[in-house]
């Protein structure tokens, strides 16, 4: 009996955090990432979505739940990506902490300009975002403030280790200025590229080139065979310089594409762990823009 | 001279209309500071509306001049124009996404499911209607062959931090209007900890806690029919639940209902409360893409229906205990495939009061029920299947110290494949090979189904 009671108390001890470490959860692959550059191995970090699952489409498995009840902060993309499961999320969490209006709940959106908002919306018009495209971590100009308001709000939970945020803070921050002095030699400026998804709109802005048409037809909804047969001949006509697709979803459909108009696909990869070579946001950042070269 | 004459008459020219316009300008002039005076306004005007603009433009509130329109041109290839540059130097701008996305406080998010099907079966209007399942149940399908089916309102939104309210009222075809559900849930509890009040679907089991338009089948199986009814066990009540800290999903919950369901409990069994429930499910992750989840409950309390027999009341107590296993495998967005089954076993004993008849006789029967069923997913359709039945283990139906026969054991088979257009509509078509009328003879069951949702992006519940 004694013994067991023993082993009940270490096993509590076991599960109960030793209260030293910030529980982060994150949503995306990007953003746990960033989090683990500022918080290192101070904080414990679950990322919840997979790179190769549709961030559109998500459902809020009991094992996320657990991690969400567990959690000193929760940070997300926002702008209603995570929509389909989130709200969920947060009230199945049963934890006060990460309740929206409270600091453990990040909201990542709030730090940037957001761009295609709309302001009159249905879904006849497909799965289009309300509050503005929600795809806007690849960057570099959003990055900063977004890594600086995630320092901000480790600093707030965890005052303890803002000194120590604070230096990753400024190691990043170098590491991008030295970064987009690389990433601005790369020949992408004035490129013109037809994309399966919305995805690369603030890229091609703060890069330089333009995106001039979408193998969706409305987001979210795959494009009729009418709509491909007026992109082919209209792709034919401007020649642009290639199809962009994320690695998971659309390349099918980009490569038939592709193979009907001689334009090249170009796979980007959209988040980290997405392609091999993609461990963190800057080497993400690399292949993405090489890719496009 | 002629000269002089000239210079003269020039002179009176050029004054005559100076001397008529002598009163004149003074009031042009006063035109002209009046008119500047109101540019200067209007001036001022506009930069305070430069300066309100600029403003909202830093706080990112100004919607894109974009239209929709434009948003997604009908020629692919027409240039977007390119979205403007906002100066934004504030690291927080205080535009924080609500709970539920938006930030419209002024109204609830609001939802309107529409689910309709055409239903034909072997069975009359009159046995659609009474049939039941003999030595279960006398409550029929209560469909009509023909055109069924339902409005469904939902409304819901957070109260203020420390509780979410939600409510769900289905508007029948006939043009009944029911409080299906209506209850807070809160949100500030210590961790781990949750209430729930108000009327609701219980956390028994796996299936009762779904809606309907989010069933995987048309309608509810054979156990659910046969033990709690065709809407599940929606009771007004109390539920906590709690989320042990343990390295794996667990998840502990208990309810004291009213005890409403006219099958298992029955409005007037007792006075007061007199349903208790409680349950613990648990769930793991198999891999990235695959999870299993397991669950043991129980629900029990007083009885009093009329469902049992017809003609009849039963007065009585009643325990209903259900095991649950649910694993899906969610590889991509374009296939995933789930599994789900229960088990149920339900005690009952007490009077039954034949009404012809003065002295009741005592019942006692331990019924038992399980189904299987299985979901594919390719794309934008799915393909399931599904098999239940009755008295798997146990069929005992003691009445007066004798054993009832109530014919052969009522199982179904059921075929179903969907067509989703979007998250938004769905097309289905069932099928039901159906052996539940006790008489041995099989009704062949078909439904054309379609959902459609509006309104508030509902969450999908796993």
């Amino acid at each position: 009996m004694k013994k067991t009671i023993l082993t009940l108390i270490a096993l509590f001890l076991w599960f109960t955090p030793a209260a030293a470490k910030l529980n982060v959860v994150a949503t995306l692959p990007w953003i746990g990432s960033v989090t683990e550059a500022i918080g290192k191995d101070r904080i414990n970090v679950t990322v919840l979505v997979k790179p190769s699952q549709d961030p559109h489409l998500i459902e809020a498995k009991p094992s996320m739940i657990l991690a969400s009840r567990n959690a000193d902060l929760l940070i997300y993309n926002g702008l209603d990506l995570e929509i389909g499961y989130l709200p969920l999320l947060i009230e199945s969490s049963r934890n006060p902490k990460i309740q929206p209006g409270h600091p453990g709940n990040l909201d990542c959106s709030q730090f940037i300009d957001v761009i295609e908002r709309h302001q009159a919306v249905d879904r006849s018009m497909g799965d289009v975002h309300p509050l503005g495209n929600p795809h806007y971590h690849m960057s570099p100009t959003n990055m900063a403030r977004i890594v600086r308001g995630i320092t901000q709000t480790l600093s707030e939970l965890d005052p303890a280790n803002s000194a120590f945020y604070a230096s990753n803070l400024k190691s990043f921050e170098d590491r991008l200025k030295e970064k987009q002095k690389q990433w601005s030699l790369i020949p992408v400026r004035g490129k013109r590229f037809v994309a399966y998804h919305k995805y690369f709109e603030y890229m091609a802005k703060e890069f330089g080139f333009e995106l001039i048409g979408y193998v969706e037809e409305k987001p979210g909804i795959p494009p009729s065979a009418g709509y491909l047969e007026r992109l082919v001949e209209s792709m034919k006509r401007t020649k642009p310089d290639g199809i962009l697709v994320t690695p998971y979803y659309g390349t099918r459909e980009v490569e038939a594409l592709s193979r009907m108009t001689g334009v090249k696909t170009i796979i980007v990869p959209h988040d980290v762990g997405s392609v091999p070579g993609a461990t963190d946001w800057f080497s993400l950042m690399d292949s993405a823009l090489q890719a496009l070269k | 001279m002629q000269r002089r004459i000239i210079l003269f008459l020039c002179m009176f020219a050029f004054c005559l209309p100076g001397l008529a316009f002598g009163d004149d300008l003074e009031s042009r002039i006063r035109a002209m500071e009046e008119t500047l005076n109101r540019q200067q306004k209007t001036i001022e005007e506009q930069q305070k509306i430069i300066k309100e603009m600029q403003e909202q433009i830093k706080q990112g509130s100004v919607a894109e001049k974009q239209g929709p329109g434009e948003k997604q041109p009908i020629a692919p290839v027409a240039v977007a124009p390119p979205p403007e540059q906002k100066p934004g130097e504030d690291q927080k701008a205080g535009k924080v996404t609500g709970l539920f996305g938006g930030s419209a406080m002024s109204n609830p998010n609001i939802s309107l499911v529409l689910n309709t099907f055409a239903f034909g079966s072997n069975q009359t209007s009159d046995q659609l209607q009474n049939q039941g399942i003999p030595g279960y149940t006398t409550t029929g399908l209560g469909l009509k062959n023909g055109f069924n089916g339902d409005a469904e309102i939902s409304l819901f939104a957070p109260v203020d931090p420390y509780f979410n309210l939600y409510a769900t009222i289905p508007i029948s075809f006939n043009g009944e209007v029911e409080l299906e559900e209506a209850y807070f849930v809160t949100t500030a509890l210590p961790q781990g900890h949750q209430l729930k009040g108000g009327k609701f679907r219980s956390g028994f089991s796996r299936f009762n806690a779904q809606h309907e338009h989010a069933w995987d089948f048309t309608d509810t199986s054979l156990p659910y029919r046969a033990f709690l009814g065709e809407e599940g066990l929606i009771e007004p009540g109390a539920q906590y639940t709690y989320i042990l800290p343990l390295p794996f999903y667990t998840l502990f919950g208990a309810e004291i209902l009213q005890g409403q369901n006219p099958t298992l409990f029955g409005e007037d069994a007792a006075n007061g409360p007199h349903a208790f429930t409680g349950y613990l499910k648990t769930s793991f992750d198999l891999s990235d893409y695959s999870t299993m989840l397991l669950g043991v409950s129980v629900v029990g309390g007083k009885t009093q229906t009329d469902t049992v027999q017809p003609n009849s009341l039963f007065t009585g107590n009643s325990v209903l205990y259900d095991l649950e296993m649910y694993y899906k495998w969610k590889p991509s967005k374009y296939q995933s495939f789930s599994l789900q089954s229960e088990y149920m076993l339900r005690n009952q004993y007490g009077n039954l009061q034949d009404l012809g008849l003065d002295t009741p006789s005592y019942l006692e029967r331990t019924q038992d029920g399980f189904y299987v069923q299985g979901v594919y997913q390719w794309d934008r359709w799915r393909f399931g299947a599904r098999y239940d039945a009755l008295s798997i283990f146990t069929d005992t139906y003691n009445l007066a110290g004798q054993q009832q026969n109530f014919g052969p054991r009522p199982w179904r088979a059921t075929a179903m494949v969907d067509w989703n257009l979007s998250e938004f509509t769905r097309i289905r078509l069932q099928y039901i090979y159906d052996m539940t009328s006790g008489t041995g003879t099989t009704d062949n069951q078909v439904f054309l189904q379609l959902i459609f949702g509006i309104g508030a992006h509902a969450a999908h519940s796993f």
